[in-house]
């Protein structure tokens, strides 16, 4: 820190008020002030000024440039960011496309395995692993039984705006109870929205979606399940029945049973395994060891709120 | 009048042309179209003061259209992009508002 040098020749420093104070008092540039000061003292030659005045002309070809390709571009950038969105949503749907078809062929293909190993097998085996695999969720199953049936209320403007709590909709939280409720009512099979529930089958909640499975599904919900004929009675009497009625009664969702005939529930998709290996000798299949009742016998990476029977 | 007419020749030649403006710039032409509007009412409100200069006019127009992009790339490589624009689009919108403030007084002495 040097000392403050008064040597005369400079102007004693002044503060300008703040920033923000100036910029709202005096928003003309004081160059122009400057200017104009300057310019009364000694007049410029014609010729500067005449080079000055083009110079600026010019300037002003570039701002009208300038904004009409400002304009353009915003222009321009609009349609751009809605075809992104609807290329997205084209690839997601080809994607969807995608995989219903290759697990429509994973089932024929499940099936053809199914043919040979019962040819291959001895009849009684054969059979015991059918059992097991309809009791796993791993083979298609037919039967009678219950049909539960939940929808989202009937939606009042909330298409304008979008937002906002919108119309009381069933969660995931209540297909799972649901579908607890069934197995424990006696249910051997369960399906939501066409999807079999397996021992480590998930519903879960991402965003508004609800996933089975990782797969999502959407309203109105088909909670189907095979199962003995008294087991609507004892849905009926289950402690989720009566909170669905009673949120349903208050809030306009809807929330049906009914006893459903033959109904036909497909196949779970094979289910990965990760950890666990078969033996090398007689289990034919791994599905053939995995459980032998729906119990919650999970993988335990992924929670399955929806598990066996309690 | 010659002023508006180059302004109006700038546009025709700006829908003419169509030119293709660099994914980089982009960013920047927003800035830079506030930027220049700046200078121009600041230009407008020194004619009906009588104390326009050519000079002036294009020294700040320039300086301020650079200075702005310039703000806003110090910005965009320090992380902080958005929010130096919206000074720089606040300082200028201030200036701007003040200016026409002024014009307005000029030809309405109100």
């Amino acid at each position: 820190m040097s000392a403050e040098r008064g040597d005369g020749g400079r102007p004693a420093r002044v503060y300008a008020p703040d920033f923000l104070t100036e910029l709202f008092r005096n928003p003309l540039e004081p160059g122009y002030v400057a200017a104009a000061e300057r310019k009364r003292r000694n007049p410029p030659p014609a010729w500067r000024t005449r080079s000055a005045r083009s110079v600026s002309l010019v300037v002003l070809v570039l701002l009208g440039f300038l904004l009409a390709v400002a304009y353009r571009q915003t222009m321009e950038e609009e349609p751009g960011r809605s075809q992104a969105r609807s290329g997205l949503v084209e690839q997601i749907k080809e994607r969807e496309r995608q995989t219903d078809e290759l697990s429509a062929r994973a089932d024929q293909l499940r099936e053809e395995v199914g043919r040979q190993r019962d040819a291959a097998l001895s009849g009684s085996t054969a059979a015991r692993l059918r059992d097991l695999e309809a009791g796993t969720g791993m083979g298609r199953v037919r039967g009678d039984g219950v049909v539960v049936r939940l929808a989202d209320a009937p939606g009042d403007a909330d298409a304008v705006t979008g937002t906002g709590a919108g119309p009381p909709q069933v969660l995931y939280t209540d297909l799972q109870g649901v579908a607890n409720a069934l197995w424990s009512a006696g249910a051997e099979a369960v399906a939501i929205n066409g999807q079999r529930l397996t021992a480590t089958s998930t519903i879960r909640s991402a965003g508004k979606a609800i996933l089975v499975d990782f797969r999502p599904v959407t309203g109105p919900y088909e909670v189907a399940a095979i199962g003995p004929g008294s087991m609507k009675r004892r849905f009926e009497q289950s402690r989720i029945a009566a909170l669905m009625r009673e949120v349903a009664d208050k809030t306009g969702l809807s929330f049906g049973v009914r006893e459903a005939d033959d109904l036909t529930l497909p196949a779970a998709p094979e289910p990965r395994l990760r950890y666990a290996e078969p033996p090398g000798s007689p289990s034919p299949s791994p599905s053939g060891d995995r459980s032998a009742s729906p119990g919650p016998s999970g993988s335990g990476t992924s929670p399955s709120p929806s598990g066996g029977g309690r | 009048m010659i002023a508006v007419l180059a302004l109006l020749a700038g546009v025709v030649l700006g829908v003419w042309l169509d030119p293709t403006v660099p994914a980089a710039l982009q960013p920047y032409l927003p800035i830079a179209v506030v930027a220049a509007l700046d200078a121009v009412f600041g230009g407008v409100r020194a004619k009906l003061d009588r104390i326009f200069d050519d000079k002036q006019f294009v020294v700040s127009f320039i300086s301020n259209v650079l200075v702005a992009a310039l703000i806003v790339y110090l910005g965009d490589q320090l992380g902080v992009g958005g929010q130096l624009s919206t000074g720089v689009v606040v300082v200028l919108g201030v200036r701007i508002f003040g200016n026409v403030a002024a014009i307005r007084r000029h030809l309405f002495r109100a």
